[in-house]
């Protein structure tokens, strides 16, 4: 039945939506859509607060849940009439369930769970809405509010190594990863590093082809000395045998790269050089106009010292100017 | 349902059908139907594809320019007689919170009209792509409504009510000062450093510190550093070339979004203009990206979709659009990589701003 033709509601004057005389990008809403909204606006124009008013929040959540107007004034009436807030977040985790990429639901859980200061069920919850879409950014940007506002660092190390085991490939785990050690032991200590490195390493053992483990071993080796972690390279360059993909041979150029930085040698840049030459004409061709460009890049900057002294220059001044001093 | 890799032999042809693509964006001008209605409060972000998209295609001249200014104008939050609201005024995304219709001050005291930063950015490009002049838009309102969304962390929220907060409405916000000539409105120092903040060790940036590095988030990230023009103050010569990196292994026909997930036509441009804005995206492959961009045409009602088969939407299909173009697609405008209008509006922009400042010096 209409809200218009409710005697309950007959106090309440409904609000069209007015567009003026030329409306763009208008959305046709059937009778029963516009009618419910015309109360909404009606109730939000008089600011009421009322448990019809609630009551109307949920039909029109129903019909549009990322009206954020709605949810913030259903917000204003869960606090304005003290409500249940247990029973909202059983609400809004059924809305959850049904719309998982929605913003305004997850705001609004975020809220209520801040009302209540309990994350107890969380963690739970999460996991639920992950194992139906394991990579849903919404689903991980809540995760890691709640451990990191509510201290829950404890298992989800354990947490993220299940699911790596589930999909090896899942780049938001590796993340997570990154994100619950870095906040907890961190990656200073050798042991935790070493650990680290062996795990990566054993993952691409496992699976080869795999970006995300690849990333994760340059991102937490390529400020504390790629090319000086003890026994990497050479564990690097005996994957490359059985194990090869671009990720491996991308790897090897910064290794290079950052041996160079230390210790300029020919022979380093050569093997940097031959690399980047392989990647573009073989393994990793549709970047082969960007691998190409690192490989004159890399020439430029390690221009060895010797060419340089043949022809004259002070190899300093040069690799000043180059490097932008 | 539908995967995202399409095969295509090499004998076939795939053409771009600009007439369809323009019908796609007039249809969206009219009326969308009511499965629509999730979209009901972007309305403006909406309407801001479908022009700009037409002025990519430089066929704005099927639609009637002065009635949408008028529209858009309808929605700015303009301040009521004793300014009490000036923290909540920009423009509205919609009609949907039942002001009404009205193109002119003083504002409306209503409990819950306020703007959207998301709104105020696509008002203010869409005037512009229509050939206004901003005379109508309250700047000092617009800047105070932006100051009040800043948090003190340097990220944004969308609205004064209160919403999530990250890395996109830095990017609004950036567009907005840029586009106003006026950077009062943010605390640029603080912006850079949640920016920062948000790289990931990957050398991607996530929306926010320690979230999963993506091809949005990191658009928004370099495209509001080059509007501020920090760009290589903020970031490192090794940093940028270290996103440069992360940036282009992106590429895997058409481009994904992060690691391991499915390539999806938007990302040729999220991914393809920040390349732009680094000076690498002459090293992408232009051929696979073009291929995998028209492989999600949708050739019978226009626009393009995510993934081939799927259905097309205002967003796809501008941003596909947009993708082209970066290529160089014959027939279409040159997109400016960081505020993602025209070239051609962007100089309409520089003009205006030349002019405000001409006038400015004159009114000393």
């Amino acid at each position: 039945m209409f809200y218009r033709d409710r005697k309950e509601w007959a106090d309440l004057e409904p609000v069209p939506q007015d567009d003026g005389p030329n409306p763009v990008v208008k959305i046709a809403y059937s009778e029963k859509f516009s009618d419910v909204y015309d109360y909404f606006r009606a109730l939000l124009k008089k600011d009421e607060r009322s448990d019809r008013a609630f009551a109307l929040t949920a039909e029109a959540i129903e019909l549009n849940a990322a009206n954020y107007t709605v949810w913030h004034y259903r917000r204003v009436l869960l606090q304005a009439l003290q409500k249940d807030l247990r029973e909202e977040m059983r609400y809004i985790t059924d809305i959850i369930e049904e719309q998982p990429k929605n913003y305004q639901v997850w705001h609004h859980r975020r809220m209520v769970v801040e009302w209540l200061n309990d994350p107890s069920e969380e963690l739970e919850f999460i996991a639920d809405i992950l194992s139906q879409d394991a990579k849903n950014y919404h689903a991980w940007q809540h995760r890691q509010w709640v451990i990191q506002e509510y201290k829950l660092w404890d298992n989800e190390l354990e947490f993220v190594e299940k699911l790596l085991e589930e999909d090896v490939r899942n780049n938001s785990v590796w993340n997570q990863r990154h994100f619950v050690i870095s906040h907890t032991t961190g990656y200073s200590s050798p042991a935790i590093l070493d650990r680290e490195v062996q795990y990566c390493l054993n993952q691409i053992r496992k699976a080869p082809h795999n970006e995300s483990a690849w990333n994760y071993l340059k991102g937490i080796l390529q400020d504390r000395g790629m090319s000086s972690h003890p026994g990497l390279l050479e564990q690097v360059l005996e994957l490359k045998e059985t194990h090869c993909s671009p990720y491996l041979l991308a790897f090897l150029v910064d290794c290079y790269e950052d041996a160079l930085e230390n210790n300029n040698q020919k022979e380093t840049l050569n093997r940097a050089l031959e690399v980047c030459e392989y990647l573009a004409q073989e393994k990793d061709t549709i970047r082969k106009e960007y691998w190409l460009f690192l490989q004159r890049s890399l020439e430029s900057r390690f221009e060895c010292i010797d060419v340089l002294l043949c022809q004259g220059i002070s190899p300093l001044l040069k690799s000043d100017i180059k490097n932008g001093v | 349902m539908n995967a995202p890799e399409k095969v295509l032999e090499e004998f076939e042809q795939i053409d771009f059908l600009r007439d369809r693509h323009v019908r796609f964006f007039q249809r969206t001008l009219q009326v969308l139907p009511e499965r629509y209605a999730s979209l009901e409060t972007t309305r403006l972000t909406v309407m801001f594809f479908a022009v700009s998209g037409l002025d990519v295609l430089d066929a704005l001249d099927v639609i009637d320019r002065n009635n949408m200014i008028e529209w858009i104008y309808s929605l700015q939050v303009l301040p009521t007689e004793d300014q009490s609201n000036l923290s909540r005024c920009g423009f509205r995304g919609s009609s949907h919170i039942g002001i009404p219709y009205s193109v002119k001050g003083p504002g409306v005291l209503h409990p819950y009209d306020s703007g959207h930063v998301a709104m105020t950015y696509t008002g203010l490009t869409s005037l512009l792509i229509l050939g206004d002049d901003l005379s109508r838009v309250n700047k000092q309102a617009c800047l105070a409504g932006l100051k009040a969304l800043q948090l003190e962390d340097g990220s944004f929220c969308a609205v004064p009510e209160g919403s999530e907060n990250d890395i996109r409405f830095i990017y609004c916000a950036a567009c907005i000062c840029y586009m106003l000539d006026d950077w009062s409105g943010m605390d640029i120092q603080k912006a850079i450093e949640y920016i920062r903040g948000s790289m990931s060790y990957d050398n991607g940036f996530g929306q926010g510190a320690g979230l999963e590095s993506h091809g949005g988030w990191t658009f928004c990230a370099i495209a509001s550093l080059c509007l501020m023009g920090r760009l290589e103050e903020a970031l490192s010569q090794r940093e940028l070339d270290r996103i440069r990196r992360w940036c282009i292994m992106r590429q895997q026909s058409g481009f994904h979004g992060r690691p391991n997930k499915p390539v999806d036509t938007c990302y040729s441009f999220w991914v393809g203009a920040t390349l732009e804005l680094l000076d690498v995206f002459q090293y992408t492959n232009y051929e696979k990206n073009r291929n995998y961009i028209l492989s999600t045409q949708d050739r019978l009602v226009g626009g393009f979709a995510k993934w081939p088969d799927s259905h097309p939407d205002p967003l796809h299909a501008y941003l596909g659009l947009c993708g082209l173009s970066l290529i160089g697609e014959p027939n279409l405008r040159k997109v400016h990589p960081a505020l993602n209008i025209t070239q051609r509006a962007f100089q309409h922009l520089q003009q205006l701003q030349q002019t405000w400042r001409d006038n400015a010096g004159t009114c000393t």
